[in-house]
């Protein structure tokens, strides 16, 4: 059954999959979280959501994290959760200052970022929001590719190929990426999920350039791109 | 972009309404946008714009929080749209600018 049957539109197969797997995901220990972590981070984003009225808790509301999460991540999850637009280079230092590793740091924008993703979905095509997984076992790997370093983000990211080696031939696909593609490469599982869905919501990335590339049926080009210049608007990013 | 200005798209209004409000708090005025945009393009469409509303809300966040420049490349290439949609202005543009000032 799709992720989405309770759906009055007609929502493809893959996207619904690949939200499923992503949901299910939280289950696992991440890189540098545990799954507890991991949802706690993923259910305070909805609950700074519900605040803002940027979305609606489902009837029963969700259940209480099994984890507390520090002051620090909790302020760097909510507001990068509902506010994105006053997201700005102090919101970092202040993580940083507060104790958060860049690598934690990463991995809790990710989550978050891919959170909003599927919660926004949910809420655009009219549906609850899905249930979080119940967290599983396992500890975080806590691995950090060597190739990593400081380029022009705040945080450390893979280069491109030739510099960023092997690991960024196997992470990139073998082809120079934009910088949006690799911002959160220094956590390379989120870095793989973030373009699992920039391939399966906007277009198949090698496609990009063709102006008339057509990915959803029935939704031209230039409706995409009304919507996705909308929305980063609203959100006031310069990307 | 200006939510009542025509577009020159088939459904464009519908489509900034429906943008604004999946991302906005009133949630009578998403679901008015969402039924605009299914009689003006057709079911399949709400599907697809909350894809595409979906994923650029998740890279937004990707990139104001970690920080990452446009390049500079792309930064030559866009400087008359940036300047006539005011985009030098928001804050996030600081991230570019302060590599190339």
């Amino acid at each position: 059954m799709s992720f989405y049957a309770d759906s009055d539109y007609p929502v493809r197969q893959d996207l619904a999959d690949i939200h499923e797997a992503q949901m299910s995901q939280l289950s696992e220990p991440g890189t540098w979280g545990n799954s507890a972590q991991r949802i706690a981070i993923a259910a305070e984003a909805r609950r700074a959501a519900y605040d803002a009225g940027q979305l609606e808790a489902p009837d029963g509301g969700d259940p209480e994290p099994e984890v507390p999460l520090p002051g620090v991540a909790k302020g760097v999850v909510r507001k990068l959760a509902v506010s994105p637009r006053d997201f700005l280079e102090d919101s970092y230092r202040e993580a940083r200052d507060g104790g958060l590793s860049d690598e934690e740091y990463v991995e809790i924008v990710g989550i978050v970022s891919r959170m909003v993703d599927l919660d926004v979905f949910a809420r655009g095509i009219g549906v609850p929001l899905r249930p979080l997984p119940s967290p599983g076992p396992g500890e975080p790997s806590r691995v950090r590719l060597e190739t990593a370093k400081q380029e022009l983000a705040f945080v450390p990211t893979i280069p491109n190929p030739p510099e960023g080696g092997a690991e960024a031939a196997e992470l990139y696909g073998g082809h120079p990426m934009p910088y949006i593609m690799r911002a959160v490469s220094l956590v390379p599982d989120e870095c793989r999920r973030h373009v699992e869905l920039e391939q399966v919501q906007y277009l198949p990335l090698p496609n990009i350039r063709i102006p008339d590339y057509q990915h959803h049926e029935g939704f031209s080009r230039s409706q995409v791109e009304i919507v996705a210049g909308r929305v980063s608007a609203l959100n006031e990013c310069f990307y | 972009m200006q939510p009542d200005r025509d577009v020159g798209v088939p459904g464009g209004a519908e489509l900034l309404a429906f943008s604004d409000a999946v991302v906005g708090n009133d949630r009578a005025a998403l679901d008015e946008a969402r039924r605009a945009v299914a009689a003006a393009i057709g079911p399949q469409a709400v599907p697809a714009a909350s894809a595409i509303a979906a994923n650029f809300s998740k890279n937004d966040r990707v990139a104001n929080g970690c920080g990452i420049p446009v390049d500079e490349m792309a930064l030559k290439r866009t400087e008359e749209i940036r300047e006539q949609l005011g985009l030098n202005d928001y804050r996030s543009a600081r991230n570019t600018f302060r590599h190339y000032a």
